[in-house]
Order: structure tokens, then C-alpha cells, then sequence
């Protein structure tokens, strides 16, 4: 008898995606008070940070939606 | 024992450097990906399950998977590095060369496919014109695939060897390893759950690119101007230079892009590869598999984003130490120290992303790397077992001993797969020939089950006949333009072509010329033959052929609902972009 399949596929998007962007938004902060050197381009943009904001919002959103036991 | 350790995992020089933070992000996904292995092993029971991911994906995931299948690492950085190289024009293998055939597919080619509930194409080609017409094309593809396998697995490994400095045998065997575990243990669930993740980490990773290029740029507008400034406008029009083959970079012509990429390419490969065809046969009704390609045709129209957008601006924005424009060249000329065309891709990564974010692009690339792998691996797997083994070596086993089969030759098929790799990696020009091997096929078997599907007349020996001459015809004219390259101005009706001529068609448009002609003659021979021999009757093509089959209602769905509708917005979006970059 196959096991009832419980987590989506969004789940999965959603875990992996907030596990990233918890790791960039970090890792930006960092870089506020390191300054990256001058081998990336527009590193005044903060884009690491922004990114990683972003990613996480989307991947909470996502985890949370999409959660075990909620249909 | 530790220097040789340290050679297994790098060598040599590198474009990019991994800090610990890119580790993780990559150590991330390597685990996700074993977990959904393991995850789905309970789900992939049953050969439906197994094969089919059990028929109950939703529109939304058998479309990404649907685009995400064709999405791998190689297209990715081979199709920003043809953009470097020939400019906007590169945007049509996206466009016109995939949107009209998707929406085709899900509009009037899936309600055939879904349901006479086959669960392959050489399947559909066996109900519809028997087994000899299922030998030839399940045989092909089952070869062919395999082999793609291996040539990506060694391009790939090269790439990661150019880019991070890893060792050749690492990426071959951590790749295969890890791609052969979570299929085998969670069949095409697993596959297609991890091609959905794909398609999520490819934007994520990548989608910075193209916004810090613009900004850096100046914009769109500032961008066009600098490109036609240092390269011509010929690099920034998508139609009005294609008059004739010298007024573009690219030499190709409006014919060739909308009757022979347009058209035979492009729908042979979107309506007939299996690799993707599977991903929409796993969707849960009929209303989701009409739905799936159109999904699937949206998101590919922004593709050009991630992938043209950024080979444009590395014309632009890529520079040297000194401070002057980098010029990159092809594989075959370059010297040491040189970049390729098909390295802008990286090099823009290594521009604009710093700790993290690289990480989030190579890890694109690695997901972009084996889902590809998978989507293979998967499709040979079904062909071998349904259309190969159990229609000639064992038509009468058990579901159960099916199942067993398509684990055990998703293994022999990783292993033959690693061991392609290798070969190619002893002689490089393996690779040319088996990429062109893959084109032999596909161009003939769109023309076999297009007309299998809208012809009643149709008959089982025309679409054997027709398929086979196809086949042979394309392979004679690949060996007629290898023994000598002038021949190819017979191909393209100009017997007067000078040699320049010649070798820009050579470079872009040979596979589709020759595309053009053999499935003409598979067309002209299927229907010559049929006319001479006897038709089926309507009740044996009832859920086969268009004119026979009474095809069963989508459901009680609001006009913004229907699949019809959304595969009209596409193609007016498809239309007005044209025309925006004309």
C-alpha cells in the first residue's frame, strides 16, 4: 500500500527558497559592515541583501501555504 | 594522499571561486534532492506511478516541468554565449522556435495523447500505425537518449572544470550518483518534483544578472546603442535583417527561421521528443495537459531574460583588467588565456555576484545539469520498458516485475551514460556526431504522428515507410555535407553559393535545412505510400486521429479558464514581442 503522498511540491519550493534567502539576507547584513572588494561590479548596490530579502519573503510565503496538514 | 584527493575534486586554473557560504548553498540542494529520492520511494510502486508519476500532476507542475526539461545548464550558457555571437537573432530558438509549437501540443495534439492513454510517443505510434513504426522510433530515441546523456555529462563536467576547477571524474560521478539515486528510488515524481525546484533556482540564481547588466548599462535603449555602435544593428533586430543569409550575423533567413525552426524543428521537438511529452502526460485530467504546454510556452517567452539579456550585455559591459572590451571567440580559435563565447554566461556571474549569490548561480547550473540528466535517464527508462523490453522480449510480466525493470535500466542507463562521457573525453568529435545523430530523428517522426494524428487516410505501412525514409534521408544528407561541405548549396537551392555563404549556413542552419527536407520526404513518402494501401476503418482510429475520435468535454469552465483562452494571450504576447524587436 503506497504511503499517502502529504508534502507538496510547493512545500519543497517554499523550504529550500526560505533556507537561501535566509542565508543571503545574512550573509548581505554581513556585507553592510564588510564592503565586498572591487572584483564585483555595483557591490554598492547590496544586491546580495535585497536578494536574500526577497527570496525569503517568497520562500516563507510559500512554506507556510503550503505547509504539512494544511490543504 | 591528500595531494591526490585535493587533484580528485580540482584542477587547474578557475573563472570563479567558492567561499564557504557558496558551499552551503550548494550542500543545500544536494540534500534536498536525495531527501525527495527518498521521500517518493513509497510513491513509485506501481509502473503508472513509476513512469507516469502516477498520472496526478497539476497544470502548474507538469508545465514548469514541461519547460524545465529542455532548461539544462548547457542550453542556458550555450544559448547566452550563441547570443554574444550572433546577437538578438539568438532570441528565436525561444520564441519562434518553441511558443507556437507549445501552444500547438496543448491545443490539439494532447487530447490525442492523453486520451488513448499511451504512455509514450513510440506508444502512440503503435496504436496508430503498429509495431513496426514503435520499433523504429523507441529503438532511436532509447539509443539516442542514452547517448545525449553522456554528451551532456561530459560538457557539463568540462564546464564545471573551466568555471570552479573541478576535476572531470568528480562532477561525471557525484552528478551520476546522485541523479541515479533519487530516480530510481522515486521514479518520475522525483524527477519531475526536482525540475519544478529547478526552474525556481534557475530565476534565483540568475535573474540578477540581467538587472545589475542594465543598470550598469544605462538601460535597454543606451545598451541597443552601444551594441549597434560596436557590432552593427544587425545584432539587435530580430526580423528586419533576415532577408537574405549575408545581412545578418547569424546567416539565416526568414524562410528557414518560420518554415524550418519555426515549424518541422521546433514542433518535431516539442510535440514529439518524449522527454518532455512525459512530463504532460503525467498531468491529472485533460483540462491540465491542455494547460500544461500553455504554462509552459509563458514562462519560456521570459527565458530570453536570463539567457539573451545577459550574452547582449557581456558585448557591452565585459572588460578587461585594463580596462578595455573583452572580446570572446569561438572554442576552436581560442588561446590560452582566452574566454569562449559559451564562458559569458559565467563571466557575468563572476561580475556581478558576490558570496551567496554565486552560489545561487552555480547551484542553477548544477540543478540546470542534472534535472536534464533526469529528464533522460526517466524517458529512456519508460521507452526501454514499455516499448523495447515488454513489447518484444517480455510482453506478459507482472506490474511489479515492470517497476523492477525500470529501476534496474535506469542504473544501466546512468552507466552507459558515464561511460559515453568517457569516450567522448578520449575523442572530442564523438560529441559532434552524436549531437547530429539526434537530429536524424526527430524532424521525420513529426511529420509520422502529425499526420498519423490529422490524416484519417493514414495507414500503417505509409507511416512505417514514411518514417523510415525520413530517417535514412536525413542521415544520407549528414554524410553527403560531412564528405564534402559544398554540397550543403543543394540543401539551401542556391547551387551558385560562394564559400562564405556556405560556412555561415554550415555554422547555424544546416540541421535545419536538412530538418526541412527529411520531413518533406518522410511526408511525400507516407502519403504516397498510404494512398496505395488500405486505410483503417474510423472505429480502429476512434482516440487517434482527429475526424475520428469525439473528444470528451475539459468541464463547465468559464471562457478565462479554458486552455484555449490562455494559448491566445500567449500568442498575441509572442506576436507583440516580435514586433517590439523587429
Amino acid at each position: 500500500m503506497p504511503r499517502h503522498q502529504t508534502l507538496s511540491i510547493w512545500f519543497f519550493v517554499g523550504i529550500l527558497t526560505l533556507a537561501y534567502g535566509l542565508v543571503l539576507f545574512v550573509t548581505g547584513t554581513y556585507e553592510f559592515s564588510h564592503p565586498l572588494g572591487a572584483a564585483v561590479q555595483l557591490a554598492n548596490l547590496h544586491a546580495t541583501f535585497w536578494w536574500g530579502l526577497l527570496m525569503t519573503v517568497f520562500g516563507a510565503f510559500y512554506t507556510l501555504r503550503f505547509r504539512p496538514g494544511r490543504t | 594522499m591528500h595531494f591526490s584527493l585535493a587533484l580528485f575534486f580540482f584542477a587547474g586554473n578557475r573563472l570563479a571561486h567558492l567561499n564557504g557560504v557558496d558551499l552551503l548553498i550548494l550542500a543545500l540542494y544536494f540534500a534536498m534532492v536525495v531527501f525527495i529520492g527518498f521521500y517518493n520511494r513509497d510513491s513509485a510502486n506501481t509502473s503508472e506511478e513509476f513512469f507516469l508519476a502516477g498520472r496526478e500532476m497539476t497544470a502548474w507542475i507538469a508545465g514548469l516541468s514541461f519547460v524545465s526539461a529542455n532548461l539544462g545548464s548547457l542550453e542556458l550558457m550555450g544559448w547566452a554565449g550563441a547570443a554574444y555571437q550572433y546577437g538578438i537573432l539568438a532570441t528565436h530558438w525561444y520564441w519562434i522556435g518553441a511558443i507556437p509549437a507549445m501552444l500547438f501540443l496543448g491545443i490539439v495534439m494532447m487530447p490525442f495523447y492523453y486520451i488513448s492513454k499511451t504512455h509514450s510517443v513510440p506508444g502512440y505510434l503503435q496504436l496508430r500505425f503498429g509495431e513496426g513504426a514503435r520499433g523504429v522510433s523507441a529503438v532511436s530515441f532509447a539509443f539516442m537518449t542514452v547517448l545525449m546523456s553522456g554528451v551532456n555529462m561530459y560538457a557539463m563536467a568540462t564546464v564545471m572544470e573551466i568555471v570552479l576547477g573541478w576535476n572531470i571524474n568528480f562532477s561525471i560521478w557525484v552528478g551520476a550518483i546522485t541523479v541515479g539515486l533519487y530516480v530510481v528510488l522515486g521514479g518520475l515524481r522525483s524527477a519531475i518534483i526536482n525540475e519544478v525546484l529547478q526552474f525556481v533556482l534557475i530565476w534565483a540564481g540568475a535573474a540578477l544578472i540581467p538587472i545589475l547588466g542594465l543598470i550598469q548599462a544605462g538601460g535597454w535603449t543606451n545598451l541597443k546603442a552601444q551594441i549597434v555602435a560596436h557590432m552593427g544593428s544587425g545584432y539587435v533586430h530580430l526580423w528586419s535583417t533576415t532577408g537574405s543569409a549575408t545581412s545578418n550575423p547569424m546567416g539565416v533567413q526568414w524562410i528557414g527561421l518560420t518554415f524550418g525552426l519555426g515549424f518541422i524543428i521546433s514542433f518535431g521537438y516539442w510535440t514529439t521528443d518524449f522527454l518532455v511529452v512525459q512530463r504532460v502526460l503525467s498531468a491529472n485530467s485533460l483540462r491540465s495537459a491542455k494547460l500544461a504546454p500553455i504554462i509552459g510556452a509563458a514562462f519560456k517567452m521570459f527565458v530570453p531574460l536570463i539567457v539573451i539579456l545577459p550574452g547582449l550585455l557581456g558585448l557591452v559591459v565585459l572588460t578587461n583588467s585594463d580596462g578595455s572590451l573583452m572580446h570572446l571567440v569561438g572554442a576552436n580559435v581560442a588561446t590560452a588565456g582566452q574566454h569562449t563565447y559559451n564562458e559569458v554566461l559565467p563571466l557575468m556571474m563572476v561580475r556581478y555576484l558576490g558570496p551567496g549569490l554565486l552560489g545561487m548561480g552555480i547551484t542553477a547550473l548544477v540543478a540546470g545539469f542534472m534535472s536534464g540528466m533526469a529528464g533522460n535517464v526517466s524517458a529512456f527508462s519508460t521507452v526501454w520498458t514499455y516499448d523495447i523490453y515488454g513489447a518484444y522480449f517480455n510482453k506478459k510480466a507482472t506490474d511489479k516485475h515492470y517497476v523492477a525493470m525500470g529501476r534496474w535500466c535506469t542504473v544501466v542507463g546512468m552507466i552507459v551514460s558515464i561511460g559515453t562521457a568517457y569516450l567522448v573525453a578520449s575523442a572530442a568529435s564523438i560529441m559532434d556526431y552524436v549531437q547530429a545523430l539526434f537530429s536524424f530523428f526527430i524532424a521525420p517522426l513529426f511529420g509520422t504522428v502529425i499526420l498519423g494524428m490529422l490524416w484519417k487516410r493514414a495507414t500503417r505501412a505509409g507511416g512505417f515507410w514514411g518514417l523510415l525514409a525520413g530517417t535514412a534521408s536525413s542521415i544520407g544528407m549528414w554524410a553527403w555535407v560531412k564528405a564534402d561541405p559544398m554540397n550543403i548549396r543543394f540543401m539551401i537551392l542556391q547551387p551558385d553559393a560562394t564559400a562564405e555563404v556556405i560556412n555561415k549556413v554550415q555554422a547555424m542552419s544546416e540541421n535545419i535545412y536538412r530538418a526541412m527536407w527529411s520531413w518533406s520526404i518522410c511526408v511525400v513518402v507516407t502519403v504516397v505510400v498510404s494512398l496505395l494501401t488500405k486505410p483503417k476503418t474510423l472505429a480502429e482510429l476512434d482516440g487517434l486521429v482527429y475526424g475520428a475520435t469525439k473528444i470528451p468535454s475539459e468541464g463547465d469552465y468559464p471562457v478565462y479558464q479554458r486552455p484555449i483562452f490562455w494559448a491566445i494571450v500567449v500568442g498575441v504576447g509572442l506576436i507583440t514581442l516580435n514586433f517590439i524587436f523587429w
